[in-house]
């Protein structure tokens, strides 16, 4: 049986797709965006990580978990090794013993599909008509035949399917991965390559020629593209514009919608609890800034949101 | 900034400043301007011409007392009618006011008439005048003769140790709390429809009817039911002489006012005031005042726990609203205006407790008269009509909190009226209420109903259901202490609170339990040692009422008592569904407790009893880190087979000696988790829990989790309460479940969406009651001070996800300034 990382399992989600979704967070991801909400989904492996405001400095991690090099210093627990190298953090269940707060934690879970699919099946009645599974992350690509497995299952028990993704893949994984979904939302941040580059680590031209034949290819699926609006990667009119332009083809297919996504810094908490850096610093992106570009999108497409 | 999102109720409230408003100028901004601005205030009339009669009917049986003694208030209650009114009537002075009834805990009164004014729970403004007559005319005579001071002398010592101080029987102890002294009978509900549709002329009629059959050589017959049936005929005489003094003060009035409009609607009241209740209504307005009349007067009658319900008002007004519209007579403005005047009316009555431990229970002024509507119909067919909108619509637009609006729900509900439904939860504070048609129908079959009966319940209270016609159970009952349970385990049958004395049983110090098991059975040992002491409390209540309660008006309206010439308060009515229970407070604290003694001491070993102990003798303090390792344990409402298998062990064993137990009583007595506010002073008197509560806070609440604890979300919390149902037994009753959602989930018509795919869900898990609380900008701020209760709030915004208490100081004031829809709970 197909098993993967999973970051984490948020039942009732409301903000993930249509009606009431069970939404399985994927570890893991190609890309660096700096402007990450979830940085814990970043990478393949199991991690530690700390949240400040519960932790009670009392030390029994520093004791207990000695192997592990965990260091309490000027109210910081803090740890050397942040490689992912096998047995360079604790289990589970070792922290679960060392911290009595859970502050101190393990982000990261080996699950199979068979244990995902009786959880889904629990949350079954509130799918109702139109809720489901989502997938995201991280980047469910990056785990294909897990994903795969996984939507399959789902499908096979009744589950409506919707996944949140880069689009960044082979085509052939994104297509076998696109037939199990109904509800496919999708990226695009900025039609500038070597912007995305810059600020994703990666270039776009794949994840742009994917969309696109996904666009054209599957008439029957719902497409969601999103943007979340950055300031100074997107926050202009000129940049809103070339993604519209670029969506304009398809205005006419039906079932495609164009959401425009407020930049927001709930993520710093999470950066902190990982010891690592927001790379946005303290940027803001202003309510009317954002409301000027959502009206300058809805001139070039119709169907914004 | 996005604006902050209110529901179109707060907006209403925040536009105008606190001050609710309606349609300015209209008729109900101007009756709503008369009182809103007043005090509540004690009236003494009811108490002060019941007890005068009292004194004259020495020796007679209390049903004709009863009679005799509401037709004396009949005569001379004061009789107003204010500007502006369509439905006349109430049951004090001006203003808002609070009935007394010494009957029921007179021997609180000469203490209350002092401190009314100023206690702090509720305070009631009260004239001298008035001091002067509870404690000169009223107090003196119930002294010694109430049922408070009965129900206290007629207790063994064992029972009596866990209900009342036992040196100081005005005291309770909020362990195994019995509730039918302060409250006269259970939250009930009349079968209005014969009211209004019969008429008291009938009713006496029929009362006549039936004296005229008795077998005079049967004194049973020629003593026992002649006395009730000429009870009846003088409550039918008292009702229709006090409408009769409505009709004469509006001629009056009309003949005196120079508005020729008011003139005009004062000579209509006038004619429906002689009419009704007397005669059949035959419109819908003399259905609507009618009504108002028979529910004022069971006010009059006795303090029931939540007052009278109003039934299904969608279902017996609706001949009389759909006659009238098709005939052109009515228009839909008119019938909404009058409902709006019942709720008015209603909101200047108001619950007043005189018992320390009523108070206790209820703080606050509120009442719930449940208005049901929706459901199946006595055929098992969608009862949705037209008037289940306008009520659904009345409830949107009318800003005050009456009436308790209750939607019933099954399998079959139209889309259009849970959209409507949808629509005003999240137009309104949450509600409506919702009780579920799949899981109370069969529950009332398998206790006895007949099916038309079944499906013909109205909601009673806040989640009981009645039969009007069927049941005939009217004994308040218990509310159990599982909090208190726990630490009667952890003390070896003591509390904290109440010293060295032995309340219950020993079952063993705690650190020589060498398994969870034995620390398990010790608990359930003593569950079931309170629950047989509350079986014996019960036993006596049920005893004891008959002897002190009558209830003329309620018994002419029931089938049962009016065929078997018995009052409504009878210990058995033949043909009757005897539907009692007794409520467990705490089950998620206790269950999250065993969970967290048996992960930590027994199979993590990260405490030891001894740490545990110290720590809870210390309420925690210096052991935050005992207290945090059990907190974080796993918890009740997170859908986690760990804990919810606990906490179903618990409830079995509760239906279980309900089952077992029950038959002794003669009654269904079945496990009900339904705590109201309870849950706060049951809070006070126990100490510091092991799933990290500490001492004097409140115990979690119906079958909710404990407070903040439920961190998976609303679907989870659902899926405990389903995991946690012993479902091969019947004995169990209503369990009250709130789910907290935030104005956004809400809105719109994909908001209604997802409330829709919510209710089915919970409709499907067969779950007994579902109320929404919306959370709103204050529920934010107080997560930000103490945000352990808070835990379980989630911020969600596309592709992800966190908790509100986990964010910065500064990204929570941002979510708080910005958008609460952002939340959800």
């Amino acid at each position: 049986m197909e098993e993967g990382i999973v970051t984490n399992i948020q039942h009732f989600s409301l903000e993930d797709g249509p009606g009431i979704r069970t939404v399985i967070f994927f570890k893991g991801c190609p890309f660096r965006c700096k402007w990450c909400a979830n940085p814990e989904t970043q990478k393949f492996h199991p991690e530690l990580g700390w949240s400040r405001g519960s932790c009670l400095q009392c030390g029994s991690c520093v004791k207990k978990l000695y192997k592990y090099n965990i260091s309490l210093k000027n109210e910081e627990v803090n740890w050397g090794d942040k490689t992912g190298r096998a047995g360079s953090i604790p289990s589970q269940e070792e922290v679960d013993l060392a911290c009595p707060t859970k502050s101190l934690h393990i982000i990261g879970k080996k699950y199979k599909v068979s244990e995902l699919i009786d959880i889904l099946i629990e949350q079954k009645p509130f799918f109702d008509e139109t809720g489901g599974l989502t997938l995201s992350g991280g980047e469910p690509l990056a785990q294909p035949n897990f994903a795969e497995a996984l939507l399959k299952k789902a499908k096979g028990n009744g589950i409506r399917t919707a996944i949140e993704t880069t689009s960044y893949a082979q085509w052939d994984v994104v297509e076998n991965i696109a037939s199990h979904i109904d509800y496919y939302m999708t990226d695009i941040k900025v039609m500038d390559s070597g912007l995305h580059e810059k600020w994703t680590g990666l270039p776009n031209q794949k994840l742009l020629s994917n969309i696109e034949r996904l666009l054209g290819e599957f008439p029957k699926v719902h497409f969601r593209i999103r943007t979340p609006v950055i300031p100074g990667v997107n926050d202009n009119p000129e940049a809103i514009i070339a993604i519209g332009k670029f969506l304009k083809p398809f205005e006419n297919r039906g079932e495609l919608e164009w959401e425009l996504l407020k930049y927001h810094r709930l993520g710093v908490p999470k950066y902190e609890a990982l010891h690592r850096e927001y790379p946005m610093g303290l940027v803001e992106l202003s309510q009317d800034k954002f409301n000027e570009l959502k009206s300058v999108a809805s001139f070039v497409f119709e169907n914004v949101i | 900034m996005a604006e902050k999102i209110l529901s179109p109720q707060e907006k209403r409230i925040e536009a105008n400043k606190g001050q609710v408003i309606f349609s300015k100028g209209s008729r109900v901004q101007r009756i709503y301007d008369s009182f809103q601005g007043s005090r509540s205030s004690v009236d003494v009339q009811r108490a002060r011409y019941f007890t005068e009669s009292f004194k004259t009917t020495e020796g007679q049986s209390l049903v004709l007392r009863w009679a005799k003694a509401l037709y004396h208030v009949a005569e001379n209650i004061e009789v107003i009618i204010n500007d502006d009114e369509l439905l006349v009537g109430r049951v004090g002075g001006q203003g808002k006011y609070g009935l007394i009834y010494p009957e029921l805990d007179g021997c609180f009164l000469q203490s209350f008439a002092e401190q009314a004014a100023n206690r702090v729970e509720s305070p009631f403004e009260i004239s001298d005048e008035d001091i002067r007559i509870i404690q000169k005319e009223i107090a003196p005579y119930w002294d010694g003769k109430t049922y408070y001071e009965d129900l206290a002398r007629s207790l063994p010592e064992d029972v009596l140790k866990i209900t009342y101080d036992p040196v100081d029987t005005f005291t309770s102890r909020f362990i195994a709390n019995e509730t039918s002294s302060m409250r006269s009978a259970l939250q009930w509900v009349h079968d209005f429809g014969k009211g209004i549709d019969e008429g008291f002329e009938s009713i006496k009629a029929e009362a006549q009817e039936k004296l005229s059959q008795l077998n005079p050589l049967d004194p049973h017959d020629s003593i026992d039911k002649a006395e009730f049936y000429e009870a009846v005929i003088i409550i039918s005489d008292a009702i229709i002489l006090w409408a009769q003094r409505y009709s004469d003060e509006a001629r009056r009035l009309a003949d005196s006012t120079k508005d020729e409009k008011r003139r005009q609607e004062l000579l209509e009241i006038s004619r429906i005031a002689a009419k009704v209740p007397r005669y059949p209504a035959e419109s819908f307005y003399e259905a609507m005042q009618s009504q108002w009349f028979i529910q004022l007067f069971s006010r009059l009658e006795q303090k029931t726990g939540a007052t009278i319900s109003n039934g299904r008002m969608d279902q017996y007004l609706y001949p009389y609203y759909k006659k009238d519209i098709e005939a052109g007579k009515i228009t839909k403005d008119f019938v909404k205006e009058l409902f709006q005047c019942m709720w008015l009316g209603m909101a200047q009555y108001q619950d007043l407790y005189v018992s320390p431990a009523g108070v206790k229970f209820n703080e606050g002024y509120a009442h719930w008269e449940a208005v049901t509507v929706g459901g199946v119909d006595k055929n098992g067919n969608d009862a949705v009509n037209d008037l289940t909108y306008i009520l659904l619509e009345n409830k949107r637009e009318f800003p005050l909190n009456y009436p308790d609006l209750a939607a019933r729900v099954h399998v079959g509900s139209s889309q259009e009226y849970l959209e409507e439904v949808a629509t005003t939860i999240s137009d309104g504070a949450g509600f409506p209420k919702l009780l579920n048609d799949e899981e109370i129908i069969p529950l009332l079959l398998a206790k006895g109903a007949d099916i038309a009966s079944a499906r013909d319940y109205a909601v009673s209270g806040c989640t009981e259901v009645r039969m009007p016609n069927l049941d005939t159970f009217t004994t308040p009952c218990a509310f159990l202490n599982l909090g208190a349970v726990m630490e009667l385990t952890l003390r070896n049958g003591r509390m904290a609170k109440y010293g060295d004395e032995l309340l219950t049983i020993e079952t063993g110090n705690p650190a020589d339990f060498a398994s969870y098991e034995d620390f398990e059975r010790a608990f359930i040992d003593q569950e079931k040692f309170v629950l047989k002491q509350t079986f014996r409390q019960q036993y006596i209540a049920n005893r004891t009422r008959p002897k002190h309660f009558a209830s003329p008006l309620g018994s002419a309206l029931h089938a049962l008592c009016m065929e078997n010439g018995l009052d409504l308060h009878s210990e058995h009515i033949p043909g009757g569904i005897d539907l009692g229970y007794f409520d467990f407070i705490g089950l998620a604290s206790v269950a999250d407790s065993l969970a967290a003694i048996k992960k930590n001491v027994y199979e993590d070993k990260t405490l030891n009893w001894q740490q545990v102990l110290s720590a809870i003798d210390a309420d925690y303090e210096g052991y935050e880190d005992v207290r945090q390792r059990l907190l974080h344990s796993p918890a009740y409402g997170n859908n986690d087979p760990y804990v919810d298998e606990i906490a179903k062990l618990i409830d079995r064993v509760g239906v279980e000696f309900a089952k077992e137990n029950a038959k002794y009583l003669g009654v269904n007595i079945d496990l009900r988790y339904v705590s109201q506010s309870a849950n706060v002073p049951f809070g006070k008197v126990v100490g510091a829990l092991p799933n990290g509560r500490r001492a004097g806070t409140a115990l979690s609440d119906g079958s909710s989790a404990s407070q903040g604890a439920d961190i998976n979300g609303p679907t989870a919390v659902l899926l405990s309460n389903f995991n946690t149902k012993n479902t091969e037994y019947i004995n169990r009753a209503s369990r009250l479940l709130n789910v907290k959602l935030s104005p956004s989930t809400v809105a719109g018509r994909d908001g209604n969406a997802k409330i829709i795919a919510l209710i089915r869900a919970w409709c499907k898990l067969k779950l007994w009651h579902l109320q929404f609380n919306i959370i709103n900008r204050e529920t934010l701020l107080k997560a930000q001070k103490n945000p352990e209760q808070y835990r379980s709030l989630l911020v969600r915004v596309a592709g992800y996800s966190a908790y509100f208490v986990e964010l910065s100081p500064d990204l929570q004031e941002d979510i708080i300034q910005r958008t609460e829809h952002e939340l959800s709970a």
